[in-house]
């Protein structure tokens, strides 16, 4: 898969914030998925983490986004896409949308 | 059920000089005093790419917002230096001051909810009789006569194997075939979602055992045994 660039747009609402978020996840999971032992720990955890983004698009999907949240989700989007190691792609399966969540005043 | 010191062995003696970096009593200082927003921003910046302070800054807005005390602004800061200070020692070395610190922690935190008698230890081996004892120590253990804990620390959810279930809870089931009570605990530097996705699939036993997260650290500071 290829993986986006750094220099991610910034998002403008959260909808925007969330389906961006989701893009570079999927992205950090094939990276992931790369590592064989941990296929399904791969699988289960970008599930589990997808759904509750998902959650939030759901309830607040419309709601405009204050520059400085919009811009950690570009920031952070651009710091996973620097991740070139699966090992390390695993372990950011979970900090990844921790940020994510708290970037959008979402406890994780 | 006895409690022994763990006799060093080489790795030991690499690893007891990376805890006695100043670094990772640093670390653990802020840590320990920090909310969950500025633990998650340690991690983060502990298996980052970038070294760069400024675009961490920008992924934490809520930390560095003018409007937060000069104090709490301070705290995220100095977090966020020594984070950067692990993230800049290489890959293998950073793995190892990552465990340093949680464990390091969890022995600071446990410490202040320790009570009457109870001494909180590092390295320790548990003794039964009539057993065989384990390779590895506990990372750290509160002990008190009749009742105790034995706690092992992860930097992430994925550090969640059999063998550290079936550890933990073996130990447990020792001390009571001795009537003596063992709280058995796993500290994860990670989400506890995270945890519980691990923990789906694991066939070893682990419904004894307390998982505590990220977001529940603080927890540690309230008796983990409770006073006999």
């Amino acid at each position: 898969m290829q993986r986006p660039a750094p220099g991610s747009p910034i998002p403008t609402t959260l909808a925007d914030a969330t389906a961006a978020a989701l893009d570079a996840y999927e992205s950090l999971a094939a990276l992931g998925e790369e590592v064989e032992d941990e296929w399904q720990y791969v699988q289960d955890l970008a599930d589990a983490w997808r759904s509750r983004i998902v959650d939030v698009a759901d309830a607040r999907g419309d709601e405009p986004l204050p520059a400085p949240r919009a811009t950690a989700i570009a920031r952070v989007c651009d710091e996973i896409a620097l991740i070139e190691d699966p090992h390390r792609a695993i372990d950011w399966l979970s900090t990844f949308p921790q940020v994510v969540l708290v970037a959008l005043g979402e406890r994780p | 059920m006895r409690f022994q010191d763990a006799a060093p062995d080489a790795r030991a003696v690499v690893y007891a000089g990376i805890q006695a970096d100043p670094l990772v009593a640093r670390s653990t200082e802020l840590l320990a005093d920090a909310n969950a927003e500025q633990r998650l921003l340690a991690r983060a910046v502990m298996n980052g790419e970038t070294v760069d302070a400024a675009a961490w800054r920008g992924m934490f807005p809520t930390l560095f917002d003018a409007s937060l005390s000069t104090a709490d602004i301070e705290r995220s800061e100095a977090i966020l230096a020594a984070s950067l200070a692990v993230a800049d020692r290489g890959e293998q070395v950073r793995s190892q001051y990552r465990g340093a610190i949680v464990e390091a922690l969890t022995e600071r935190l446990l410490r202040r909810g320790a009570t009457g008698s109870a001494a909180v230890r590092r390295e320790r081996r548990i003794l039964f009789d009539g057993v065989r004892a384990e390779i590895h120590p506990y990372d750290v253990t509160v002990e008190t006569p009749g009742s105790a804990a034995a706690v092992d620390c992860k930097w992430g959810a994925r550090g969640i194997s059999a063998d550290v279930l079936h550890q933990l809870d073996d130990a447990r089931t020792h001390a009571a075939d001795e009537d003596e009570r063992l709280v058995v605990a796993l500290v994860v530097f990670d989400a506890e979602r995270s945890c519980s996705v691990r923990l789906e699939r694991q066939t070893a036993p682990h419904e004894a055992i307390r998982i505590i997260g990220l977001e529940s650290l603080d927890a540690l500071a309230a008796p983990l045994v409770p006073a006999s």
